[in-house]
């Protein structure tokens, strides 16, 4: 018979080795680590909000691979569109390049676009004809405009109406945006259909739009009342806005100058200087916004990618070109990384490359310099960091595109070719369901997952931010003060005006006293005073005059 | 004959701050410079300045580092205001200042006491208002820098017996001469930080060379090169005095 002693041994051997052997099977480590920052800016690490599900390539989805993707979207039918910008199909030429490649929420292909049919717009082809012999457009760009097929397509939209997609591709080195629908799909490997083109926007004839600058459409987008927005590279006055007829608008959304050194003392020269000096000086013009996304309310969210400027890096425009978040408070926030990093003879500075907003007003940025995306809410709180740049699953080496789609996030990578899928973690899902709540003013039902979270992550700050408006709007001010407490200077203002009110109103008596009977010290302190003071000074004099009796010169 | 003047030496920079033209005079003519109060003020000021970094109310507070560093407030405060004193007295004895270098520091930091207040107020205010209401705590700060500028032009006047617009412009150079000094005193530091560091090398490469001797004798080692080198150095001295009277009395002899 083994003694007991032996037996115990065995038993918690055995549970050791149980132990460690879950522990390696149950440990998979994301190849980034989620972090956050804190109140003084400082990046603290924190529980990673999302990670990787799967990855899909163009062979995956059964479309033979993608070549440098640069855009893609997910529409109202849940359908991902693929702008693959430098896909060539066999035996194209050089104008032929690029293609729209069409799959469900699964990955699984429904259709890819190649080519472009204009039988249903013979008015705009005749219209085209006729200004090609006139002389209004060369022979090239006829050539570009008429084009059938894309030429490094950069930007795909599209806009579902009653069921019906119709899709917008920013056609790069065509020169245009084009608007098709499509009917029939084929039956070949890759689905091929024709795109039957309903609108072509191509560069305004206006002199709003200066003549020396190249119209490449970069990104597109409609809005409710299918405007149709194209974000050009080369404009910094904002995007290009056609209405649905194609007549050209004007401009939309520029960003602010930075103000700059150089810029604060152009404007001191422009004082001094005459019109003739004052037009042979540099001109501070802005950055040019470099991507956009719209929501469910029609607000257009626009991003810039600069290293070096700092203003306007996301706006949120309403229809009349307003940013949103000036008022707010929110432009000022620093989107991306708040620190430049120095790293192996390279600088990393955040360049905001895509935003997308889901339905619930969460936002989600994409840097081009990092590999990241940085989720905000919709008071552009920072929710989630995660990703990276590298080879691993999970990081990404020439991220373009970021979309979302339910509690998914997808990232579209050029180089790599592929779309990586994020789902959410259990954290992740805490931290959304308890904001979804508190913005649908159930603060006391937030309260539980906010509690959730600060169980699995101490260092995160927006729970503590949660709860105290959860505190708060319970009537627990001085609770609430206790959470806002180096988290939010506003939450805190709120709850202590309330709290002092309370404490003023409960102690209104005790107040009164103790200032009547102040004023009444006072008084009385400095009666006795200046008595004492006066019959000091009698005394004094008396006693000089005393001394000094007899003598003149006093 | 004024008798209210007779009073102790605290009630001083209360009656000069309430008196900021004449207060100065009074103290001058009275010479009732007090070396104690004032050096009590610089520490009081030391202190508020500790207690508005730490006890300012959250609302209010700006800073931008997590952990409180004491050495700043050092600089801002004490290690300022003797550098004031030294530099505006090195230039003021240049130019016909009357003042001593007891008397600027006195001057100086009864001017102070308005400011010293202020920040108290604040601190206290800062805990009691809402961020709508910081037009209280803008307002008393102003006031009370201001009255501490009006009170330290007029003590620097009254000290050196200048006339205004020369004050001025001596309180401007002297902020100059602060500069260079503090520079002189970060090139010093620096210096003597090299020295430590030779020295602490020799240290290191002696007991590395010598890795069976113990490192109690190393340091009697160098207590002992220290003091030859005192040694040498004070042999050629006296001898070098020596020498110096040798030949004063041969000139006299002759």
């Amino acid at each position: 018979m083994p003694s007991i002693k032996r037996m115990a041994a065995r038993v918690s051997a055995a549970v050791m080795a149980a132990v460690t052997l879950t522990t390696t099977v149950a440990y998979a480590d994301e190849p980034y680590t989620g972090y956050n920052y804190d109140w003084w800016g400082d990046p603290v690490p924190s529980q990673n909000g999302y990670v990787v599900d799967q990855i899909y390539t163009g062979n995956d989805m059964g479309a033979g691979p993608l070549t440098e993707p640069s855009d893609m979207f997910f529409s109202d039918n849940e359908d991902l569109f693929i702008a693959d910008t430098s896909y060539k199909a066999e035996g194209a030429t050089d104008s032929m390049k690029g293609r729209i490649v069409v799959t469900d929420s699964d990955f699984n292909l429904k259709f890819t676009v190649e080519s472009l049919d204009f039988s249903a717009v013979q008015d705009w082809y005749d219209i085209k004809e006729s200004e090609l012999k006139s002389g209004a457009i060369t022979q090239a760009d006829y050539n570009k405009y008429t084009n059938p097929y894309f030429n490094g397509p950069t930007g795909v939209y599209v806009d579902t109406d009653e069921g019906v997609d119709t899709i917008y591709v920013a056609d790069n080195a065509n020169d245009r945006v084009v608007q098709f629908a499509i009917d029939e799909i084929g039956s070949d490997d890759h689905k091929l259909a024709v795109g039957k083109v309903q609108m072509v926007y191509t560069r305004p004839a206006s002199n709003m739009y200066d003549a020396s600058i190249t119209f490449n459409p970069d990104k597109v987008l409609v809005d409710a009342a299918k405007n149709v927005y194209i974000c050009i590279k080369s404009i910094t006055k904002g995007a290009v806005v056609y209405s649905k007829e194609g007549d050209f608008n004007g401009y939309f959304g520029a960003n602010r100058v930075e103000a700059t050194g150089e810029v604060i003392m152009n404007a001191f020269w422009k004082l001094i200087f005459n019109r003739e000096q004052a037009k042979r000086m540099r001109r501070s013009v802005p950055v040019e916004i470099s991507n956009f996304d719209i929501d469910n309310d029609n607000f257009i969210y626009t991003v810039t990618e600069s290293k070096t400027v700092t203003t306007d890096v996301l706006k949120k425009l309403n229809s009349a070109g307003t940013n949103i978040f000036t008022n707010l408070g929110y432009s000022d926030y620093t989107f991306g990384d708040y620190l430049t990093k120095y790293y192996r003879n390279k600088t990393y500075t955040s360049q905001i490359t895509d935003v997308d907003v889901d339905e619930n007003g969460v936002i989600n940025l994409l840097d081009v310099a990092t590999g990241r995306v940085f989720q905000y809410d919709d008071e552009c709180q920072l929710l989630f960091i995660f990703g990276g740049l590298g080879q691993q699953k999970g990081t990404f080496t020439t991220p373009n595109a970021v979309e979302s789609l339910g509690d998914k996030i997808y990232v579209l990578d050029g180089r790599k070719a592929s779309v990586t899928v994020f789902k959410q973690t259990e954290f992740g899902a805490i931290v959304h369901n308890a904001i979804a709540l508190f913005n649908k003013g159930k603060y006391e039902e937030a309260r539980e997952p906010w509690e959730e979270a600060i169980r699995r992550d101490s260092n995160y700050w927006l729970a503590y931010i949660g709860l105290g408006n959860a505190y708060l709007n319970e009537g627990d001010y001085e609770t609430a003060m206790k959470y806002f407490y180096y988290n939010s200077k506003t939450g805190y203002n709120d709850a202590f005006k309330s709290w002092r009110m309370n404490f003023i109103r409960d102690n209104f008596t005790l107040f009164a006293i103790i200032i009547v009977v102040l004023i009444i010290a006072i008084y009385v302190i400095s009666s006795i005073r200046n008595k004492r003071r006066i019959k000091r000074r009698a005394e004094q004099e008396r006693i000089f005059k005393e001394r000094n009796k007899g003598k003149e010169d006093v | 004959m004024r008798f209210d003047l007779d009073m102790p030496a605290w009630k001083w920079p209360f009656y000069i701050m309430r008196h900021p033209f004449e207060g100065f005079e009074d103290l001058r003519w009275k010479k009732a410079y007090n070396m104690k109060v004032a050096l009590v003020i610089v520490a009081l000021l030391f202190i508020v300045s500790v207690c508005s970094e730490l006890m300012t109310g959250f609302l209010f507070e700006n800073r931008t580092v997590k952990v409180f560093n004491i050495v700043p407030i050092i600089i801002r405060t004490i290690v300022i205001f003797f550098t004031w004193v030294v530099g505006n007295w090195a230039l003021c004895t240049l130019f016909d200042g009357e003042g001593t270098m007891k008397n600027i520091c006195v001057n100086t930091a009864y001017a102070l006491v308005p400011y010293i207040i202020g920040q108290v107020i604040n601190i206290i205010l800062s805990n009691c208002l809402l961020r709508t209401e910081s037009a209280f705590i803008t307002f008393v700060s102003y006031v009370t820098i201001l009255w501490t500028a009006v009170l330290l032009i007029s003590g620097m006047k009254t000290v050196h017996q200048y006339s205004i617009p020369k004050t001025l412009l001596f309180m401007l150079i002297t902020l100059l001469a602060m500069v260079v000094i503090l520079i002189l005193i970060v090139l010093l530091v620096s210096l003597f930080q090299q020295v430590y560091v030779f020295v602490y090398s020799i240290y290191t490469e002696l007991l590395y060379r010598n890795a069976n001797l113990e490192p109690t004798a190393l340091v009697f080692i160098m207590i002992g090169v220290v003091v030859a080198v005192l040694a040498i150095i004070f042999a050629s001295y006296t001898a070098f005095e020596k020498h110096k009277i040798a030949k004063e009395r041969k000139k006299l002899n002759s």
